[in-house]
């Protein structure tokens, strides 16, 4: 018996119209115009500063991978809410939700095909800059090592966001008003815990610095939360692939406890696996909140013709009635 | 096929269903009738595991929808009152996109969806974009599509709704046929003269209440009764003399007059209409023409519903 990989139908749906949809394409280019003018941009202005007749140093070029780097995060930190915060809210509108759960398909299963066709689109996305990004590699001196590294950030980044975007989406009705609670919930996660670490960091430092006596384990609460940061794998990622130290290098000198050195030392793959737990629970709760139709009121979505068929049967029938009466009358 | 015991569904303090029983054999195409919030389209949703119920129970061919929900979808097609669109899917790729949802293979659905679409007459629109069709073209692929795992139970809830006459007569042949073929149908919809033809038994719902089921003529006879007789009569000079005649006739209740004819109300049998007939030549006026109203679902659900909407 043949046993066939079944593809996840809304993926399989999702791909064929998104292949339809001329967004998709618009979006790609956009993405590879920024980052061509940001390499451009880098190129003439380090040219520009070199005296007429000096040796340029291709090297320094390497400074573009982090810019590169973190502009493709920033660009799917915005655009995957795009992508995603219609997903469910966008089915609602075009009332095809409430089709779909009359079929066998699992909420969460509709839920996570909904994830894998915005990360088909991040992948397109991430494929498409490879030549760009190939450029602080050629000339920059940096191994394919940290453009796989990078990629697999960004999937990471994806899944997260993407996560966040589809539980908006399933909890406001509107697409737009899901694209900005996405925004706005990546935002405080982001600003949130950079503030609680840094502004913990400060006051330990200042702490330090005016007694000349800090326990080893004060800082462990900052530093778990900032795990929570998203952002925060990408920021080790970053400082790897650049310097080969790690943010473990970074504070290692300074007074900490073997729990929080373990912490520093296997940051990308704790924090990381923290926000993908996160992610799962986004797309758990999401899932809830679409099977949860079955305690909602049902109701009709446009009777108006329906009410207009009846009151014109009541209307009809009235009508002879008075008619009689009144000859009757 | 369908029992339904002391169902029961509550929306805080709102009962929208309240102690249903309702059973539908096998074949059977079942007419729902009943002012908009008398809890048909709750019933018809508990009945394809899309909600929970208060209380009582669902069973369809011996599987119980309000435990088995999972179970209940794949016996069970279901045509929402809506029509939602795909921008850029064709009609084969919705239907391919919906079989797979049951687990079908391209193949698979292939081979069904294109039996349906000609059961639909939509054969020839297999590669058309789903958004480009007419409304009553969507609904009808709207009905293909919940047919495409073939379930034993088909669930419309006012199919009919917003389609102009044309597209309404030819959903209304689709269904014809789908009857025909075994299929055992709900259907709901405020067409009422259009049920009555279509269906074999119908419900009346109101206030979450079953007013009445059955048979469609069991149905009928429920009414009060009073069948009425049109009489067209040449030369009606005389109004005062034909209301006296007429009233003074066996089983005629009432007697009015309308531009060209006179309506009896009659409460008698088809002998009892035969010999008013007689009465009424043998007095010596002169009929043009007298029939007899069949009693209609139209006027039967605004007498149990206090003509209420």
């Amino acid at each position: 018996m043949k046993n066939k990989i079944r593809i996840n139908p809304i993926l399989k749906k999702e791909m064929v119209v998104g292949s339809r949809s001329m967004k998709m394409s618009w979006a790609i280019m956009a993405v590879s115009a920024i980052l061509t003018a940001i390499v451009v941009f880098t190129l003439l202005v380090s040219q520009l500063n070199v005296a007429s007749g000096a040796t340029y140093d291709y090297s320094t070029l390497i400074v573009l991978f982090p810019v590169l780097g973190i502009a493709e995060c920033i660009m799917l930190s915005l655009m995957v809410p795009v992508i995603t915060s219609g997903s469910i809210s966008g089915e609602r509108e075009k009332q095809t939700l409430d089709i779909m759960l009359t079929t066998p398909i699992s909420p969460f299963s509709i839920v996570l095909g909904k994830l894998m066709s915005a990360m088909m689109i991040v992948m397109m996305y991430m494929i498409a800059s490879v030549p760009v990004m190939a450029i602080t590699f050629v000339l920059g001196g940096l191994s394919w090592w940290n453009l796989i590294g990078l990629f697999i950030i960004l999937i990471y980044l994806g899944i997260y966001v993407g996560s966040v975007g589809i539980f908006c989406s399933s909890v406001v009705k509107k697409s737009i008003a899901a694209t900005i609670l996405t925004i706005v919930i990546g935002l405080a996660i982001i600003i949130g815990t950079s503030l609680i670490y840094s502004v913990s960091i400060t006051i330990m430092s200042m702490y330090y610095m005016t007694s000349g006596n800090m326990r080893p384990d004060s800082l462990l609460g900052p530093v778990v939360v900032f795990m929570f940061n998203p952002y925060s794998p990408i920021f080790d990622f970053m400082v790897r692939a650049l310097s080969d130290s790690s943010i473990y290098d970074m504070v290692s000198s300074a007074n900490i406890n073997p729990v929080m050195g373990f912490l520093y030392r296997f940051w990308i793959p704790i924090s990381m696996g923290i926000n993908l737990l996160i992610s799962f629970g986004f797309l758990k709760l999401a899932a809830a909140r679409v099977g949860n139709v079955k305690t909602k009121k049902a109701g009709k979505v446009n009777n108006k013709a329906g009410n207009k068929a009846v009151q014109n049967t009541a209307t009809t029938n009235n009508t002879v009635t008075e008619n009689t009466d009144n000859q009757n009358n | 096929m369908l029992d339904i015991s002391h169902l029961t569904k509550r929306y805080g303090k709102f009962l929208a269903v309240n102690d249903l029983n309702l059973h539908i054999d096998k074949g059977e195409i079942f007419g729902f009738v009943g002012p908009n919030g008398a809890g048909k389209t709750t019933t018809m949703k508990i009945v394809c595991g899309l909600l929970d119920a208060t209380a009582g129970s669902v069973t369809v061919d011996g599987v119980d929808a309000l435990k088995c929900s999972k179970d209940i979808k794949r016996k069970v097609g279901y045509v929402p009152d809506f029509f939602g669109v795909y921008d850029n899917l064709k009609t084969m790729e919705y239907m391919e996109f919906f079989g797979s949802m049951y687990g079908m293979g391209k193949e698979e659905v292939d081979a069904v969806a294109d039996g349906l679409l000609e059961l639909v007459n939509l054969s020839d629109k297999k590669d058309v974009f789903v958004d480009t069709l007419s409304r009553g073209m969507k609904q009808r692929l709207c009905v293909a599509r919940a047919l495409i795992h073939n379930p034993d139970l088909l669930v419309l809830d006012e199919p009919n709704s917003g389609l102009d006459p044309r597209a309404r007569f030819e959903m209304k042949e689709v269904l014809k046929n789908l009857g025909s073929m075994g299929k055992t149908i709900i259907i709901s919809s405020h067409i009422l003269p259009e049920l009555s033809e279509m269906c074999t038994s119908i419900g009346i719902m109101d206030r979450g209440h079953l007013v009445t089921a059955g048979h469609v003529d069991e149905i009928m006879n429920k009414s009060d009764g009073a069948s009425k007789i049109h009489i067209q009569i040449v030369g009606m000079e005389d109004k005062d003399d034909i209301r006296t005649f007429m009233a003074e006739q066996p089983n005629v209740t009432k007697v009015n007059f309308t531009e060209d004819e006179v309506l009896v109300s009659f409460n008698g049998d088809e002998m009892a209409v035969a010999n008013l007939l007689k009465n009424i030549i043998g007095r010596g006026i002169a009929v043009s023409g007298f029939y007899k109203e069949k009693e209609n679902l139209e006027s039967l659900f605004l007498e149990i519903t206090g003509g209420n909407n």
